[in-house]
């Protein structure tokens, strides 16, 4: 153990909770790894169980077919932190031979910024089979695993550029966190979340931001990961004290709001002030809409569309805030997805020797979008929405755009 | 905004929030995880033991009440027991529930024991302990919970509740859930018998070792999703088959809970999963909001009413320091049962450790009441295993009072804010 992350891990409050594990074997019951292959003898085995067991080292090296999708942490009655647990103990493990790989696919923003100036060859050289099997066999990322599409604008290009908004503010400022990807990849996420904001009345300030470094911390590259959430800590706060952080990428909001905190033991209040302002773009929403805020002057919508929530976005403990408001939507039946988990987590279905288990654990998912609406899909989170689309063949949408047509901004 | 609060997952919550959403009422359900009735045996007990062995529940609970004011029977009373073990029947439906709750079934537990309970999974009824009866108990090499013999020696020496006797024998026979795992659990081979691939493996397996008159035992892993696994296979078999419910993963329970949350979802109840509710804020003498520890923020759940379903020692809603204090977790709300002498004695295999039988006291609407006897808050009610007056694994009432409380707090709710 090298560094102040990695001696968190391990020794710090995950490890405290491991005495309230009752062995009851919930986690085991929920975990969409295990139930899809032996190579990961489950939550339990590898968290609690073999935590006893470790003295710096891993016993049971299992533990690196866990995909910290976090789905055991949220289902335990007793609070014991198993996917925290597990993904510091594997980052304990992997220290001493991280793979090359892992640390190149965990650097979002290198990839946005490689690949907006030569987009079009960038996506054309992501679907040749030589290239991409090249790629499988000296890096290890497989061929048919879902990768982002390159745009020509990014997200700061589009709004130097764009005209002034049409309605002065109303309703006082929010701040945009965008997320790499959605800085770079998913640009019209970020537009049309930005267009609803600011259709509600809010002045959106969108600050220069960096990684939250959440691919780094689940590869257990922990002290990358601290840096890069403390700098983008440092970037939100930049935009003014106080101000509500409105997000559209749920998975960076959830490293924001607890995992860099409870995995790698941040405890700068830079952190702390961020984690208690952010909100998930689709729960800001619903509590504006608990609080008699929302309009709801919605066209009407006659279509049926399937919905997943991602684990990212479950392990916030916040329910299902975009069912709720895509349910005000008339016309708009939202089916629940009832599914765990895509497969992704992150990067982890991108990796070669972990594609088929991912494949295998979404492919409930994909099965019930694909009969639900073959033409769209709704996920809130960005390699969930790549995974389904590339998975099922089935466009694959951030709510917020089902919200902006509605509202009839498209 | 919802009008009713929920708070917990279990047996009691869940029923409590289904028949709040049925009746037209906003619900949110906030639990800290998955509740404790995917734990359970996925039958329904009523009242087992008093201390004898109970043939019928309704009428044994009837006479419990009259004779023991603080036992939770007494404040639920016979006729919201018999609607919640009825409304629960029918939530979920004849493929997941059978049974008659004025007579309670004889069933073999996984060590070899006779277990009195009201209402089981048709899966289970073929191992009804009756005199007469010829089993065959089947093991599997790779399971380990399910100790075949042992199971089948106990059975067979038992005097059973009718005074009769039955014959039983054993086998164990090895066919893998999945290659390449030897040690194997329950969940996972329920997953390969919702194959009909497996079971068709599994029958021409264990079809030559039997011999006719055979009703064929098998641990509770006879498929997950689909409910009519078992009787596929029985009909492979040519040979009546039941299942002996295991500890956990539990098979039967996962299958009721799973049927349950459903339920609940398609009723329109709010499920907010993850946080443990940590704290109530009151005002002007009623509950107006309780605190839940979400991720990144504190947030409020605001309500016109709340059902404290949170189970009791063992969920961490009731909780005793080191001095000895007793607190319930989330409200502070008076207990009753303190006064039962010494809660924990040392004679561990002797009489009942009164600490078990602590909890909130309630009047007939399943408020909870303070010394006197009067409501705490006008607007709370409690169901459930957070009841004061009963050691439920012993009585086995554990079901019944969580169903009977959740319809009574429930319909109680439902008339107040209509």
């Amino acid at each position: 153990m090298t560094s102040d992350g990695l001696e968190f891990a391990g020794h710090q409050f995950a490890r405290a909770s491991l005495d309230h594990c009752v062995k009851c074997t919930i986690c085991e019951t929920a975990c969409p790894v295990a139930a899809v292959t032996p190579l990961f003898t489950g939550p339990k085995f590898v968290g609690p169980q073999a935590e006893r067991f470790r003295n710096g080292e891993s016993v049971d090296h299992s533990l690196d077919y866990c995909s910290s999708c976090g789905t055991c942490t949220l289902v335990c009655p007793q609070g014991v932190q198993i996917a925290e647990l597990n993904s510091q103990a594997r980052a304990v493990m992997k220290s001493d031979h991280m793979p090359v790989r892992d640390q190149l696919i965990s650097r979002t923003t290198l990839m946005g910024m490689a690949m907006t100036p030569v987009a079009p060859l960038a996506n054309a050289a992501l679907h040749v089979k030589p290239i991409r099997t090249v790629v499988e066999k000296v890096f290890g990322i497989h061929r048919d695993a879902p990768m982002p599409t390159a745009r020509t604008q990014t997200l700061h290009g589009w709004l130097k550029k764009r005209p002034a908004p049409k309605k002065a503010p109303t309703r006082g400022t929010v701040v945009f966190f965008h997320g790499c990807a959605g800085g770079y990849f998913e640009v019209e996420t970020s537009k049309k979340s930005i267009e609803v904001l600011e259709h509600l009345g809010y002045r959106v300030i969108v600050p220069k931001q960096g990684c939250c470094g959440l691919a780094q911390q689940s590869n257990g590259l922990f002290d990358a990961a601290t840096a890069s959430v403390l700098q983008l800590c440092d970037d939100l706060r930049s935009a003014g004290k106080g101000l509500t952080i409105v997000s559209s990428s749920g998975s960076c909001t959830g490293m924001l709001k607890h995992e860099a905190h409870e995995i790698m033991g941040v405890t700068d209040d830079r952190l702390k002030d961020v984690a208690v302002r952010i909100r998930d773009m689709m729960e800001f929403l619903r509590d504006l809409h608990e609080a008699g805020e929302l309009p709801t002057d919605f066209r009407p919508i006659e279509m049926t569309v399937p919905y997943h929530a991602p684990c990212q976005l479950k392990s916030q403990g916040m329910g299902q805030p975009a069912v709720e408001v895509l349910r005000l939507i008339p016309g708009l039946t939202v089916v629940e997805s009832g599914a765990t988990c895509c497969g992704i987590a992150g990067t982890y279905g991108l990796k070669k020797e972990k594609y088929e288990i991912a494949q295998a654990v979404g492919k409930p998912l994909f099965d019930m979008v694909k009969a639900t609406n073959p033409d769209l899909a709704l996920c809130d989170t960005e390699t969930c929405r790549w995974q389904i689309a590339q998975s099922s063949g089935v466009p694959t949408e951030h709510p917020i755009w089902m919200i902006h047509r509605a509202y009839g901004l498209s | 905004m919802s009008r009713v609060v929920v708070i917990g997952a279990g047996i009691a919550g869940l029923t409590a929030a289904i028949r709040l959403a049925r009746a037209g009422l906003a619900v949110t359900l906030v639990s800290k995880g998955v509740g404790g009735l995917q734990l359970s045996q996925g039958t329904v007990d009523v009242f087992g033991y008093d201390p004898v062995r109970v043939t019928h529940p309704l009428e044994a609970l009837d006479v419990r009440a009259a004779a023991d004011p603080k036992h939770p029977y007494a404040s639920i009373g016979r006729e919201a027991v018999e609607s919640g073990v009825a409304y629960l029947a029918d939530l979920v439906g004849p493929d997941l529930l059978v049974g008659d709750p004025a007579a309670n079934l004889n069933l073999p537990t996984a060590v070899g024991a006779v277990r009195p309970t009201c209402l089981a999974q048709p899966s289970m009824l073929a191992g009804a302990c009756v005199d007469g009866a010829s089993f065959v108990i089947v093991g599997l090499r790779r399971l380990k919970d399910f100790p075949a013999h042992l199971i089948a020696a106990n059975l067979a020496r038992t005097v059973l509740p009718d005074g009769g006797r039955l014959q039983a024998r054993h086998l164990v026979i090895d066919v893998p859930a999945r290659d390449g795992e030897i040690d194997s659990s329950g969940l996972t081979y329920a997953r390969a018998f919702d194959d009909p691939g497996f079971r068709k493996r599994f029958a021409a397996a264990l079809l030559p070792l039997l011999t006719h008159g055979d009703s064929v035992g098998l641990p509770a892993v006879l498929g997950l999703h689909d409910l009519q696994a078992w009787r596929k296979l029985s009909d492979a078999l040519g040979h009546p088959v039941f299942e002996i419910p295991l500890p956990p993963p539990a098979v039967p329970g996962l299958r009721l809970n799973e049927t349950l949350l459903t339920a609940a979802r398609t009723a329109g109840v709010r499920l907010v999963q993850g946080n443990r509710v940590v704290s109530a804020r009151v005002t002007e003498g009623r509950v107006a909001a309780v605190t839940v520890a979400q991720a990144g923020a504190a947030r409020e759940y605001p309500a016109e009413a709340f059902v404290l379903a949170s189970g009791g020692f063992e969920s961490g809603a009731l909780a005793m320091d080191s001095y000895g204090t007793l607190t319930e977790t989330i409200f502070g709300l008076p207990l009753a049962g303190q006064d039962a002498g010494e809660l924990v004695h040392g004679d561990y295999w002797g009489a009942q450790q009164p600490l078990f039988a602590v909890g909130v006291g309630v009047e007939a609407s399943m408020r909870p009441v303070d010394a006197a006897g009067a409501p705490v808050y006008p607007n709370l009610y409690a169901a459930g295993g957070i009841l004061a007056g009963a050691y439920r694994w012993s009585e086995k009432s554990g079901e019944g009072i969580a169903v009977g409380s959740a319809v009574k707090a429930a319909d109680a709710i439902v008339r107040e804010l209509a």
